[in-house]
């Protein structure tokens, strides 16, 4: 019997290894193992994935414009997703909070090849931004987008003053107007119609563009005496079409106590200072960027907003916001006792309680009286009974729903003149101008898709009709 | 310690030509990748430093474009990556190689030092660019195309470098750490060229360049790669780099053979595919999600291999963490290390991630890897390196330990205090509460966190200090003229008549 070198009897040669070779790593086997081992999951994790997940378009899905597509990249390339993220979460929506997250983001809102390089972000800084389009007009963004803080004091968000030209700002907004699909062309469709409304009827002229807002002027409206409203009809009713006519009338249910009022003071200084000014006047740093500009609240008498206005409306306003004017909903982010309390120390604003170290007294408060005229045409022509919500079967057409959201205080059957007399207010005529906005919009979008060479769905698509989110 | 030991007991200590002579590594490459590594970790904690300032007062740094927080972001997340860590762990790498396989030097230390420069300006353009506002716009993918281009091309002459090391090498049995300095840089070049989408250039100076068409393909590629340059480049390398230190400090064999294969393996399958757990609430593919979350839990594995053959071979030798700064920094890193892939775990399966996603406790968990495994590790490692090659103590041993606490202070108070900040987001948000009305309860969090960032800046900088005065004085001679003082203190020398 053979031996080997230590005396011991060899191992036999063969695909056995000696057990100080065995498991021993070469080169060899750590750089080509190595790579082995990492493509084999690369082709199940990236591969795969790529190569069979192809969700076709969803209903709510639609293309961006060229200029929405420009704005899109000066998105990306200025690294705005490292605080907005792109799409909202089941668990968003489960939160209930309406305006931010209107609807889960589904696999076919991503379709097509515009949507690159993905935005989805890991990060919340900032709101999401997926559901955006159609909740604030342009110039509140314009104004948001110079300095986030004339608009909102309590932002954290850098100002784009510096970063963009006043084309870039323009190409940010459309990109920001027209990304959440068919549900937010169609809000948006509803805010440039509601402009519409609210520039026309007092004769206000269209927005800055850009950042010129900047350094104009706040904007004026034309002499009363161009916009008195037709026969029959009183100044107000425009304003009041666009708040639910049960709260026309309403008190506010807080009592004028001190401490309600002082409370209503630190939230509009915290929240409402940015456009209103810090006198209540309407001339806020924001307010150059507006068309109609900010509501000024010095006046004693009850007139604000081009009308006679109460605590019931007010409240609407800046629970829902005021669509078509730069005013935003404030329902998700201030209580429902802390919009009555604002209301409540809005009233008091004429005896100078926005002096600082000054507490509101409930003397201060100037009691609403409806006047004469206003009561007279609710009895008579505007019944609360009348009211479009109270219908047992709701419209099912999305343009009117739209359309009953922009103006919940007009009912099937009022028809109207705006104080400009000549600018029709129906919900019949507000459904078919934003089915008209819409259509152009998303035609003009699937132009440009089109002539880009993006890969589109099937032309049926288009004509899915949108959704109001919370409705469908 | 024991080369620089000799340095302060010898009366006539070797310097420069002499030192050279005697410890005959030219360890230029590994000079030239390091030094630039501490000089960029100062400019990337600054950064960082900027965007803490902006987290408290958004317009601390009004009306400057390249200071706005969405291209210091990005800059700060590439530099902490690319610049520092990478060009750390390439010096290291550097140093460790030619030690471990028995060559004098790199195959071309010439090469090494060329892709040291060229990394350096490469990076100094792609920053300028992100603070310009040309960037990709994919997070961790920012670069332009052609500094991703230029970054490959600079990664691939390194990756040669070392493989042509390994080839010429005079010891045939490879150790644990060899194996990663041969099969990461190979799993990160591809990585990043798979990732950055290079072959679809598109607009080459912003976006949309370097990635793929459909948005939810280009997310699930984009965190494939992200989690990518953790889990096959740094992460690996620190493992390298500790299975270097460990045993080389203490002086001691490393504890299991076996447990390095498990270690070595287990990460090399289980790390590539959980990128999907970035965005486990989006609307991707839910059996990919599914092997996101299980590969996240069974990286543990290799995890686990990884912190019982660190113990075992720190087994016995727990007096020298005291006493020894590279180790002690090493074995902080290694603690670190070990909670954030707990942590990571746990972040990674969905109850838990429906709280956290989106939250500041996500910033907390980066950090966490980041910070307190690479860049600590980093910290101690070039402490160790730079006495090695210059063949001198360190400038200033108190300067080092301050060195120590402001990082490891500073990052266990940031770490807390964005963690805390984040469960408070999480919670109010499901809540209901929208973002905004968060953010008056975050802001202490926020001053808080700028604090302990500027303590972690205040340590960068004082390292760079050390280092530089190590580089520059005679420390050997210092050293010996010290202990003279002490020396004779204690016995003066006789009065001669």
């Amino acid at each position: 019997m053979s031996s080997g070198p230590d005396g011991r009897p060899p191992i036999p040669r063969g695909w056995v290894r000696h057990p100080r070779e065995r498991m021993l790593i070469t080169p060899l086997m750590a750089g080509i193992g190595g790579m082995l081992a990492f493509f084999t999951v690369v082709f199940i994790v990236v591969w795969l994935p790529i190569h069979t997940f192809d969700p076709p378009a969803s209903a709510d899905w639609a293309p961006l414009s060229k200029q929405a597509l420009q704005g899109r990249n000066l998105f990306a390339s200025n690294g705005c997703y490292v605080c907005h993220s792109g799409y909202s979460r089941p668990q968003d929506v489960r939160a209930a909070l309406y305006f931010l997250y209107p609807k889960v983001s589904q696999p076919g809102d991503f379709y097509g090849n515009d949507q690159s390089p993905n935005i989805l972000g890991t990060e919340r800084t900032g709101p999401d931004l997926s559901q955006e389009s159609g909740w604030h007009p342009d110039d509140w963004q314009r104004a948001h987008f110079y300095d986030p803080r004339f608009v909102d004091p309590m932002s954290l968000m850098p100002d784009m003053k510096s970063l963009f030209s006043n084309a870039q700002v323009d190409d940010l907004v459309s990109f920001v107007e027209q990304r959440s699909g068919k549900s937010g062309l169609l809000r948006y469709a509803g805010q440039l119609y509601a402009k519409h409304v609210a520039t026309a009827n007092q004769g206000f002229p269209q927005p800055y563009t850009g950042f010129t807002g900047a350094h104009k002027p706040i904007v004026g409206a034309k002499p009363d005496k161009a916009l008195t409203p037709p026969k029959g009809q009183i100044p107000e009713v425009a304003n009041l079409a666009q708040i639910d006519r049960s709260y026309w009338l309403s008190a506010d249910p807080l009592p004028v106590t001190e401490a309600n009022l002082l409370r209503g003071k630190e939230v509009f200084l915290q929240r409402c200072v940015g456009c209103h000014g810090l006198n209540g006047d309407g001339k806020g740093p924001a307010a150059t960027f507006m068309s109609p500009p900010p509501a000024d609240f010095t006046s004693a008498d009850d007139a604000c907003c081009g009308g006679d206005t109460g605590p019931g409306d007010f409240y609407y306003r800046i629970l829902h916001g005021w669509p078509g004017t730069a005013m935003e909903n404030f329902g998700e982010r201030l209580s429902v006792d802390d919009i009555w309390r604002v209301v409540l120390f809005v009233k008091t604003i004429p005896n100078h309680t926005l002096r600082p170290n000054v507490v509101p007294e409930p003397s201060d408060y100037i009691t609403w009286q409806p006047s004469k005229d206003l009561l007279t045409w609710v009895k008579t022509r505007q019944k609360i009974a009348d009211n479009a919500s109270f219908q047992k079967k709701p419209p099912t057409d999305p343009f009117m729903q739209e359309a009953m959201r922009m103006f919940p205080g007009l009912s099937a059957a009022d028809h109207f003149k705006l104080n400009d007399r000549k600018t029709p207010l129906s919900l019949q005529d507000a459904a078919a101008g934003i089915k008209t906005i819409y259509e152009d919009l998303l035609n003009r979008a699937w132009a440009d898709a089109k002539a880009r060479g993006e890969k589109l769905p099937p032309v049926s698509q288009r004509s899915i009709p949108p959704t109001v989110p919370g409705q469908e | 310690m024991a080369r620089a030991g000799a340095a302060v007991l010898e009366p006539h200590a070797p310097e420069g030509a002499e030192a050279r002579r005697r410890f005959p590594y030219p360890d230029s490459a590994a000079r030239h990748w390091i030094i630039s590594s501490i000089v960029w970790l100062t400019i990337v904690d600054l950064f960082g430093l900027v965007l803490a300032t902006e987290f408290v007062t958004p317009e601390a740094f009004g009306g400057i474009s390249w200071l706005s927080f969405s291209r210091v972001r990005p800059s700060h997340v590439n530099g902490v990556i690319l610049a520092w860590l990478t060009m750390m762990y390439f010096g290291a790498l550097f140093y460790m190689l030619p030690r471990l396989v028995g060559t004098r030097g790199m195959w071309s230390e010439r090469l090494g030092v060329i892709c040291a420069w060229a990394w350096n300006v490469m990076f100094l353009l792609g920053v300028v660019g992100l603070l310009t506002g040309h960037s990709q716009g994919r997070e961790y993918g920012e670069l332009i195309w052609p500094i991703d281009i230029a970054l490959l091309v600079i990664w691939c002459a390194n990756t040669v470098n070392i493989l042509a090391t390994v080839a010429i090498r005079t010891i045939r049995p490879i150790y644990v750490s060899v194996w990663f300095f041969i099969a990461s840089p190979l799993w990160l070049a591809t990585d990043y060229a798979i990732g950055n989408v290079i072959w679809r250039p598109g607009h080459v100076w912003g976006a949309p360049s370097g990635a793929l068409t459909g948005s939810l393909s280009d997310a699930m590629l984009n965190w494939w790669y992200a989690h990518n340059l953790f889990g096959l480049w740094l992460t690996p390398m620190l493992l390298a780099l500790t299975y270097y230190i460990v045993p080389r400090v203490t002086n001691t064999p490393l504890y299991s053979y076996t447990l390095s294969l498990v270690s070595f393996w287990g990460m090399a399958f289980f790390y590539t595919g959980v990128g999907d757990h970035h965005i486990l609430q989006s609307p991707t593919p839910a059996w990919l999600k599914t092997i996101a979350e299980v590969s996240s839990w069974m990286l543990l594995v290799p995890v686990f291999a990884f912190t019982i053959n660190i113990l075992g071979t720190m087994k016995g030798n727990w007096d020298r963490f005291f006493t020894n700064l590279p180790l002690r920094f090493t074995m902080t890193a290694f603690f670190f290390y070990f909670l954030v892939n707990i942590q990571g775990a746990f972040e990674a399966i969905q109850p838990f991630n429906k709280l956290t996603h989106f939250t500041n406790f996500v910033v907390a968990h980066a950090h966490l890897a980041l910070l307190g495994a690479f860049t600590i590790l980093g910290m101690g490692v070039i402490d160790y390196i730079v006495a090695q090659i210059y063949a001198k103590p360190l400038f200033s041993r108190s300067l080092s330990e301050w060195q120590y606490w402001l990082v490891t202070v500073g990052f266990t108070g940031f770490f807390s205090v964005l963690t805390l900040a984040g469960f408070q987001q999480g919670f109010n948000w499901q809540a209901g509460i929208p973002e905004v009305n968060v953010l008056p309860e975050l802001h202490p969090y926020y001053i808080a966190r700028g604090i302990f960032g500027a303590m972690i800046v205040v340590s960068g900088i004082v390292q760079m200090v050390n280092i530089g005065l190590t580089i520059t004085t005679n420390t050997a001679e210092r050293r010996r003229r010290e202990t003279l003082v002490v020396a004779e203190a204690i016995a003066p020398p006789p009065v001669t008549t």
